[in-house]
């Protein structure tokens, strides 16, 4: 964003522009003073529901009735922690939805390369009228799916266990195999020609040639699907009847219909299910910063 | 001469190429093509996963969609003829509704107030038809009756749903042009403002469960610091429920828009900035001139995206409030979910499901049409 900054010395040649640009200067300051007024504030709202989680789940079950609130508790405890670490079969719910989301991404993003990869590169009959199929199957709403696959996976004998959540994304996603296709166009034209030479078939030039370049798209594939699948409730919901195989979300729904208004409880289970998220969100944040921008170019 | 080892070579890379391709067409087939095709039949037939499927023409989609409106009349009595009034809880003649006016109901300590009785709306709508909503127009009242209210409730609540999208949109660009004056810290705000999009929902709506909460939540709590003094059970009334809803939807999903605001005002072209301010042109003008012109496409991905996430809302109100009080926040993926896997009424499911979907892939449609012509205006 620097790249963005006013050159004004650059740019006062003459006796009435730097009029102008000073007057310029005194504005941008105050203009600038309201920008962080602005920012700070709303940071605070975007928080403090954060916060006060937080706090919540840091008090005894009766210091959350004191008014006005202990923005940091006087005695805080990690009872509650304990307890809906337990309750709320936290630990399970963890392995299942990392195994949910890991397995199905791993599929979805090599799969949707691939074919990005052949869309972007290879020439072959009709691939333009299939590439123009898959971005029609895009505008497909997800809520009409509903009821039809899950009929399928009914007759399938899939329901109660993880195979419609894993083994449909396997085949990969229309979305992906079109971020993929964007960027692998992007690549030099010769890249090819080198691997032709030393006699790789297609599959190892994308192996070894493309798939080394495109660590980047890789990396925001694999989280923008990771968190459609960890975050994914609707789907384990309808299919998932014991609650050893729920994920995160919906063992989240279950405490909440099992120890309703136990505010303490609730709130640390919220916290305990919004770590892992939050780490990976801080740790790879490049990645979720560029996968918006490249949603952005979907419409 | 070339061109054998050239038809051999497309010949290897169409298999290639259709090899790759293979696993998302395949993927589409098993899991898209099929069951949509089985879910536009099923939309014709009454099947309860147990029986046969049984083919019911356009039962479900006249079921979903009928609509009766019905003058509804002033209540006559009987005996005497004459038009009838309610003054408090009494039912009272209108010849006598002048002795209550001025007068003090012991019951509410507050003056009487008199209204028109209605007809039942049983006697004006056709069988099968529950009033779904009641209004009143140059002093006539009238009822629309619908077979299944509660759908038309849950599309009614889910466009409803749809006013957080303007509101967020204003906040999100404000936030953005903040964050667009060249910042310290720009990146933290960022992230800040994002974290919210990519939480699992369920965690967030038991937080705003909690803070919605009427005697010990945050909400109240600040209004009352603000000097409202509230005790408004946010999530429990008619009134609030809603706009309760809304507030949370801004609050998740601004990050995702000030992000894309952000990147489209870096995308504005800085010489129209400098040629405004030569022209003396102030903030507002700029902004009117250059920046809103500049964004308007963003605007529009923004606009068409939020409508087609909130069109399919049903986390949140399927934690915080299980689509109540009385159905005021029931949303039309909760009233297919609902139909589907409670119960078992699989076509009038898959009936509801396709006129859900068929409102979104109308404005989807709309976004690919303008977005086009959009990106063809620029080059």
């Amino acid at each position: 964003m620097t790249d963005l900054a006013t050159p004004p010395k650059t740019y006062t040649p003459t006796p009435v522009r730097s009029r102008f640009a000073l007057g310029n200067r005194e504005r941008n300051l105050i203009t600038k003073v309201i920008a962080y007024l602005v920012l700070i504030l709303g940071a605070i709202v975007m928080i403090v529901p954060f916060f006060w989680m937080v706090s919540t789940s840091l008090k005894d079950s009766t210091s959350i009735f004191i008014l006005p609130p202990e923005w940091i508790p006087l005695q805080p405890t990690l009872k509650n922690y304990e307890e809906a670490w337990d309750v709320a079969m936290l630990p399970r719910g963890f392995v299942n939805s990392t195994f949910i989301a890991v397995t199905s991404t791993i599929g979805e993003v090599f799969a949707s390369m691939l074919a990005g990869f052949a869309f972007a590169r290879m020439r072959f009959p009709g691939r333009n009228a299939l590439f123009g199929i898959l971005l029609v199957t895009m505008m497909i709403p997800g809520v009409v799916m509903l009821v039809p696959s899950f009929i399928l996976f009914t007759q399938l004998g899939w329901v109660n266990t993880w195979s419609p959540l894993i083994i449909p994304v396997l085949f990969g996603t229309p979305f992906a195999v079109f971020l993929s296709r964007q960027y692998f166009a992007t690549l030099p034209a010769d890249l090819e020609d080198a691997a032709k030479v030393d006699g790789a078939n297609y599959f190892q030039t994308f192996l070894f040639v493309f798939l080394p370049l495109a660590r980047p798209i890789m990396a925001t594939l694999f989280v923008l699907g990771f968190i459609a699948r960890w975050n994914d409730f609707i789907g384990p919901l309808i299919y998932l009847r014991s609650t050893e195989l729920y994920p995160i979300p919906l063992l989240l729904a279950r405490l909440n219909s099992l120890y309703e208004q136990n505010w303490t409880l609730l709130m640390a289970g919220a916290t305990l299910a919004l770590l892992p998220i939050l780490f990976l969100f801080f740790l790879l944040q490049r990645y979720f910063v560029e996968s918006v921008a490249l949603t952005g170019i979907k419409g | 001469m070339a061109a054998p080892s050239r038809g051999r070579l497309n010949r290897s890379e169409t298999l290639w190429g259709y090899l790759f391709v293979a696993a998302p067409f395949l993927g589409f087939m098993l899991f898209g093509a099929i069951p949509l095709m089985g879910s536009l039949i099923l939309g014709f037939t009454e099947w309860d996963l147990a029986s046969e499927p049984e083919f019911v023409g356009m039962q479900n989609w006249s079921q979903a969609l009928s609509l009766h409106i019905a003058a509804l009349p002033v209540e006559i009595d009987e005996a005497t003829g004459e038009p009838m009034y309610r003054c408090g809880r009494e039912r009272v003649p209108q010849s006598q509704v002048g002795d209550f006016t001025g007068r003090i109901d012991e019951r509410t300590n507050a003056p009487y107030v008199c209204e028109a009785r209605y007809a039942r709306p049983g006697s004006v709508l056709p069988r099968g038809f529950d009033e779904w909503h009641q209004f009143n127009l140059f002093g006539q009242q009238y009822i629309v009756g619908a077979i299944d209210p509660i759908f038309w409730k849950a599309m009614f609540n889910t466009f409803y749903l749809l006013l957080a999208i303007p509101i967020s949109l204003v906040i999100a660009l404000g936030f953005a042009i903040a964050m667009n004056q060249n910042i310290v810290g720009a990146r933290l705000f960022r992230t800040i403002y994002y974290t919210p999009v990519i939480l699992p929902i369920a965690a967030l709506a038991l937080i705003w469960l909690w803070i919605f909460n009427p005697t010990y939540g945050l909400l109240n709590y600040f209004l009352g610091q603000f000097g409202i003094e509230s005790s408004v059970n946010w999530l429990g009334n008619a009134e609030t429920v809603k706009p309760a809803l809304i507030i949370m939807l801004i609050w998740r999903g601004l990050g995702y828009q000030v992000l894309i605001y952000l990147a489209g005002l870096q995308g504005v072209p800085r010489q129209l900035y400098e040629a405004a301010q030569i022209d003396g042109a102030n903030a507002w003008q700029r902004f009117r001139a250059v920046t809103w012109p500049s964004l308007t496409p963003t605007t529009f991905f923004l606009v068409i995206t939020s409508m087609i996430g909130t069109f399919q809302i049903f986390q949140e109100p399927f934690i915080m409030t299980e689509g109540g009080p009385y159905f005021e926040s029931t949303t039309m993926v909760m009233v297919i979910q609902q139909n589907a896997f409670r119960d078992v009424q699989m076509g009038y499911a898959s009936a509801q499901a396709w006129i859900l979907g068929f409102i979104i892939i109308i404005f989807t449609l709309i976004n690919f049409y303008v977005s086009r012509r959009w990106v063809s205006y620029e080059s």
